[in-house]
């Protein structure tokens, strides 16, 4: 028995060391390790019916992968400009909606955390009420306002600004929209946490060095929040990246959300490896992202999820 | 000198940031009283409880209820008991290890939800294959794959929770135990659990919060047993109606609830401790009178209040009944739709006789010919108004009523009057 783990028997006795042992590996194993790895090997095999699993049809191929960028094969396009398109206006979106969802923030966390007083509760209070709502009925909302005769085009063509109602669904406003309200606690949360820790004093001493207000948050209070803003943006990419919930609802329909491509591999037509393989592509190509910007900014994993 | 205009550019931004928040869950929270099948705010037709009652007697909510209940329990149990174990192992945890350690943990937070619906939904079927288990075997049930697929990343949020009250606790306390004689159970059991409780606790709220809410990994999952967040998407997707925004106004008002409570609570709790510091030995001894639950306490207040406009409210769902209002609002509805209908007859009348006065050699076409040129037989033939491509005179004049689709058929549609503007 390697020394380490009877050092730990012995800490922990041996009952309680073997159970906590046992749901680590169990957790980390079992429910994190296996399932990713088991769904990568799924996406390079073909889609075959159960009774052939593990038959000689059964080989590692990258027709999963291929289908994605060239389409079916003998198809008319030379690319599978659908799912392609429908992939980078993913991510683009992503991305817009992380940055709005910054620039939206970022004034509240800073005012929350470096405001004193009683009505700071309140606000707190007030910012985490619609995050206990239901993803699905906080996207519904969205929809009652931004319907063909929601509100928001009763009082729109009741201002005289339109003629006609406008479809904000089918321009997908509603689905930007309601991407950027579902997550904006994610981005407050851990600026507001980084920012009450900043010594009001600092602030104090640019200003009186002459700073003014913009290049005091430039040189005083974003370098400081960086922990904060990188790992709330992190959140905000990655779940509106990986959002479902927000894209059936609120997406227009001539218009596709690349979740929902997977969702009809795995539901519609039952491909399960080209859902899987489409899952990969996803997953990988996020945390690359993210990777990326976080060394573009100069940022540290260990600061994530602080 | 501008500092009054940064504090009120500072409210303004404020104001406009919670509106944006709250806003969506209000409207929402007002369709649910609104007469129309449709849910909207505007215009406001009748007060009414009925879409409560149609939310009550929906047997797949109901039953979703069930599930989320059931599965939202078993996610607690397990993700709690990991996220302990993890939390206890990232302390004791070889230095090198750790960096790894805590990627692999924190990983599921950060992983889409998509994904890790499709890897356990993979997984556990691939599991259920080699151990030769049929389709209907417990490993892939509903059940347990959406508590098993959740957990995952549940446990990692627990984790975080009990790790930042771990990091404050003293390992003396423990040794401490095991000098005086108790076992590792013990110490474990009566020094280490009693101060996290608090923690477990809310981590075990949170744990719940998001198993109920979750829809991603689950939609993968679920397979026999949808829970209330499948089925309220199922619904939101394919017709929505304001049952739904009843059940969302009940969610709202119980967070409500549930905040001003937890607010309540502490403010009491620092009351008290105020109180007893101030406090003189001999009011100590002589039985320290506390001040009231109400007094200076906001929270408690509008707890109070709330709680009293509930009770109002219900009465009055209990004993109003708005058949009057909506059968006058349907009366005029009707009386508006006949209206358009008149106009619509006579303006087609005219543009008739202008016709058949332009161009007096028309034939008379067949009964069945799509095309029209002025025969009566065609403009009162309700197929042909509503096909909007064949019949260009009509149309062009019964689009001023509705969106889409002209003539009589669009008239009666109630969104088409919405959309009016009445």
């Amino acid at each position: 028995m390697p020394r380490f783990l009877k050092d730990f028997l012995n800490r922990n006795g041996t009952g309680p060391g073997l159970v906590m042992l046992g749901l680590v590996l169990f957790w980390t194993v079992g429910l994190i390790i296996l399932p990713q790895l088991s769904m990568l090997d799924f996406s390079f095999r073909p889609n075959l019916p159960p009774p052939e699993m593990g038959g000689p049809k059964d080989v590692y191929t990258l027709e999963n992968y291929k289908y994605l960028v060239y389409g079916p094969e003998g198809g008319s396009q030379a690319y599978n400009a659908v799912d392609l398109m429908v992939f980078f206006r993913t991510l683009v979106a992503a991305v817009c909606v992380t940055v709005f969802n910054l620039v939206l923030c970022y004034p509240i966390a800073y005012y929350l955390g470096q405001t004193k007083g009683n009505h700071i509760r309140v606000l707190a209070l007030m910012l985490i009420i619609p995050y206990w709502i239901n993803e699905i009925l906080r996207a519904f909302a969205l929809r009652i306002i931004f319907g063909e005769t929601g509100v928001l085009n009763t009082i729109l063509t009741g201002a005289g600004l339109f003629d006609t109602p406008f479809d904000f669904i089918r321009n997908d406003y509603a689905l930007y929209a309601g991407l950027g309200y579902a997550y904006i606690l994610l981005m407050i949360f851990p600026i507001y946490n980084v920012i009450e820790s900043l010594d009001h004093n600092q602030i104090e001493a640019a200003r009186d060095l002459g700073a003014p207000w913009w290049r005091i948050h430039w040189r005083v209070v974003i370098p400081y929040a960086k922990p904060g803003i990188s790992s709330g943006c992190t959140m905000v990419f990655m779940l509106s990246a990986g959002a479902l919930a927000a894209p059936q609802i609120l997406g227009g329909p001539s218009s596709l959300w690349f979740t929902q491509l997977i969702y009809q591999q795995f539901n519609d037509s039952s491909d399960w490896p080209q859902g899987a393989a489409y899952a990969v592509v996803l997953l990988v190509t996020c945390v690359l992202l993210v990777l990326g910007a976080m060394r573009l900014f100069k940022v540290n994993m260990g600061d994530i999820g602080k | 000198m501008n500092t009054s205009l940064i504090r009120v550019s500072v409210w303004i931004y404020l104001a406009i940031f919670f509106a944006y928040l709250l806003g969506p869950l209000v409207i929402m929270s007002a369709t649910a009283f609104n007469s129309p099948a449709f849910p909207s705010a505007t215009p406001w037709e009748c007060l009414t409880f009925d879409w409560f009652s149609a939310l009550f007697q929906d047997a797949r909510i109901l039953n979703g209820i069930k599930n989320s209940l059931i599965i939202g329990a078993g996610t607690v149990v397990l993700s709690v008991l990991m996220g302990l174990a993890g939390a206890l192992l990232l302390t004791q945890i070889w230095p090198k290890l750790r960096a790894t350690y805590y990627t692999i943990i924190i990983a599921p937070i950060l992983i889409p939800g998509v994904v890790l619906g499709i890897s356990t939904l993979v997984f556990w079927d691939r599991v259920n294959r080699m151990l030769g288990l049929g389709p209907d075997s417990a490993l892939s049930s509903g059940l347990f794959l959406t508590v098993i697929g959740q957990s995952t990343f549940i446990a990692s949020y627990c984790m975080l929770v009990l790790v930042a009250r771990l990091q404050r606790y003293d390992v003396a306390l423990t040794e401490a135990a095991l000098d005086l004689g108790a076992t590792h159970a013990q110490a474990f059991r009566k020094v280490l659990l009693p101060f996290m409780r608090p923690a477990i606790a809310s981590s075990a709220v949170l744990a719940f919060l998001a198993s109920f809410e979750n829809y991603n990994t689950t939609t993968f999952t679920f397979g026999e047993y949808p829970t209330l967040t499948i089925e309220l998407a199922q619904k939101v997707r394919y017709g929505i109606s304001p049952a739904i925004s009843s059940l969302a106004f009940i969610i709202v008002v119980l967070t409500v609830f549930a905040a001003l409570a937890n607010e309540a609570l502490i403010r009491r709790r620092e009351l008290v401790a105020a109180a007893r510091r101030k406090a003189t030995v001999a009011e100590l001894t002589g039985g320290l009178k506390l001040p009231g639950f109400l007094s200076g306490n906001t929270a408690a207040v509008l707890l109070v209040v709330m709680g009293i406009g509930t009770v109002v409210v219900l009465g009055t769902a209990a004993t109003y009944r708005p058949d009057q209002c909506i059968a006058d609002v349907r009366e005029q509805k009707r009386l508006e739709a006949e209206k358009r209908a008149e106009e619509l007859r006579a303006r087609r009348d005219a543009e008739r006789k202008e016709k058949t006065t332009a161009e007096p050699a028309a034939p008379a076409p067949s009964a069945g010919a799509g095309n029209n040129s002025g025969s009566f037989g065609n403009v009162f033939n309700p197929g042909t108004l509503q096909d909007g491509a064949t019949t260009p005179a009509p149309d062009a004049q019964g689009s001023t009523g509705s969106g889409g689709n002209s003539g009589f058929g669009g008239v009666f549609d109630p969104n088409a009057l919405q959309g009016s503007g009445n």
